[in-house]
């Protein structure tokens, strides 16, 4: 027997904009210094993200990047009052969710192709999917949002990431 | 933090199903989560001002999901040797980790298809609560030629 049904956390606007591009297209080159920023604050020392002949012998074409680092390639600066309370910035399509927090909920990644330094990525992110669920500690929303990193001008596409957003 | 890696290669016909991959222990400074916040362009407040994260409802500044995502990946990476390439990555993250404590990083060989292996891998903390699950597919070299 089913209980009272749980009202929905997701109001209508906001799952009418499943498939909707909410981030991007954002266009950067990969840089060495760049990269190897983000791979020393890991403490991922890896040769082949220093060492051009390292990479070389490992079968690069050049110094490549940590497989995770090509998401950070592609955030671009925002100015000081674009940033809230909290610290976030402000989206500038926001998702609408009657809910009090969002949390990090995981990743799943295909690496297609690896990242050299050099390459110019173009990343483009929807709106992949919006559900409710009931948990344990009661209802909450799962958000994924989809977004594919291609390379240009060969169009190939380097790798696509779903990052899952948990608000409750 | 630990960043040793095999000075060898492994190969597919290394491996059997069920085997268990060396464990890594990893444990973040202040610095290291302010660094990576810089690198990633990342101002949350959560993972450098203890005031506020307290106010949010966590016990300390937390470690970002994405970080324990990159050490995961490095995890899958650095015991895939130079010739390997990781294909795909998933994570879960269940629950916060904090600066200056130590986490596992540990993996399971879950199948073996031609080249391709396919690894259970986690972080827990010593004790064994999982933080976070994944999974992750390897190309890696072979000893013959396919």
């Amino acid at each position: 027997m089913r209980a009272v049904p749980t009202d929905s956390l997701i109001p209508a606007e906001t799952a009418a904009r499943v498939g909707e591009l909410v981030a991007g297209p954002t266009t950067a080159t990969i840089t060495a210094e760049g990269a190897q920023r983000y791979a020393q604050a890991v403490g991922d020392l890896n040769p082949v993200y220093f060492d051009e002949e390292a990479a070389r012998s490992a079968g690069y074409r050049t110094l490549t990047v940590p497989p995770t680092y090509v998401a950070y390639a592609l955030v671009k600066g925002r100015p000081l009052d674009a940033i809230g309370v909290d610290g976030l910035f402000v989206g500038e399509r926001p998702i609408t969710l009657d809910v009090g927090r969002i949390m990090v909920g995981g990743e799943e990644w295909d690496f297609l192709e690896p990242a050299h330094v050099g390459d110019t990525v173009v990343a483009e992110t929807r709106l992949a999917a919006i559900d409710q669920k009931d948990g344990s500690k009661g209802p909450f929303v799962r958000i994924t949002r989809e977004t594919t990193y291609t390379r240009v001008p060969d169009g190939a596409v380097v790798a696509r990431t779903r990052q899952i957003g948990i608000a409750r | 933090m630990s960043t040793d890696r095999r000075s060898s290669q492994v190969h597919v016909e290394d491996l059997a199903v069920g085997d268990e991959l060396p464990v890594v222990v990893r444990n973040a400074s202040r610095v290291q989560l302010f660094l990576y916040s810089a690198a990633t362009w990342n101002p949350h407040r959560i993972h450098y001002d203890t005031d506020y994260a307290r106010f949010e409802g966590h016990p300390d500044i937390i470690v970002h999901g994405p970080l324990q995502g990159a050490w995961l990946s490095q995890y899958v990476t650095d015991w895939a040797g130079p010739a390997g390439r990781v294909k795909g990555l998933r994570w879960q993250n269940r629950a916060s980790a904090l600066p200056e404590r130590d986490y596992e990083f540990r993996g399971i060989v879950r199948g073996i298809e031609g080249t391709t292996v396919t690894l259970d891998v986690w972080e827990q903390t010593p004790d064994g609560q999982v933080l976070m699950p994944g999974e992750a597919e390897v190309v890696l070299p072979s000893r013959v030629d396919r």
